[in-house]
């Protein structure tokens, strides 16, 4: 008994100081290119790649896409491949 | 052995009979240096993301062989002295893809 009393205590101080606390809803995305139905990704396929890609033609970082770290060390690796067979650009101006 | 996937593009002021030539002599190199080539694909016609050379367009071809690595170094000495090759790029592939891929040209279009 003496416990859920505390708990319903400690629930009212909790409201109070909702500005401090963390969120109920957790802001967390997860990654577009691991799982089940994720895309291979290749440097033939250009349109996956032009998605991760400014319109500067630099890469985009991974904490802007939400790209895991290791899916982004293959898609850097892919994108360079195509920069090289000119099937992407390395700058545009 | 290895797998091996090389593409390589190729200027555009040929003939489609001087490409022939060019894509056979590749395609010879290779079988010259105890190598088999698995699968051919081509792509065309294509816009360069950038001028190479001064030339804004290239026919390109991609091949899957394999075999060791002195066939993708005679390749390679070849396509480096060939004026026609304006870039090559060979690396690696763990697989031979089944389906072609989103780039090859159709049958259709050829």
């Amino acid at each position: 008994m003496i416990r859920k009393n505390f708990k319903k205590t400690k629930k009212k101080t909790n409201s109070n100081l909702m500005l401090f606390q963390k969120p109920a809803i957790k802001f967390k995305r997860e990654c577009p290119l691991s799982g089940k139905n994720a895309p291979i990704i290749n440097y033939k396929n250009i349109k996956l790649l032009q998605k991760y890609i400014s319109e500067t033609g630099k890469m985009l970082p991974s904490r802007i896409t939400s790209v895991s770290y290791s899916k982004q060390k293959e898609l850097s690796s892919e994108i360079k491949k195509a920069r090289i067979l000119a099937l992407l650009p390395f700058t545009n101006d | 052995m290895n797998i091996y996937e090389h593409t390589c593009i190729l200027s555009q002021n040929l003939n489609p009979k001087d490409l022939k030539d060019i894509r056979t002599k590749i395609e010879t190199i290779i079988e010259k240096n105890q190598g088999k080539i698995e699968k051919v694909e081509d792509w065309g016609l294509r816009n360069l993301a950038y001028p190479i050379k001064k030339f804004k367009k290239g026919y390109y071809s991609n091949i899957f062989f394999s075999g060791s690595g002195t066939a993708v170094f005679e390749l390679e000495k070849f396509e480096r002295i060939d004026e026609n090759v304006l870039r090559f790029l060979t690396f690696k592939v763990k697989e031979v893809p089944k389906e072609n891929s989103e780039l090859c040209l159709k049958e259709e279009n050829k």
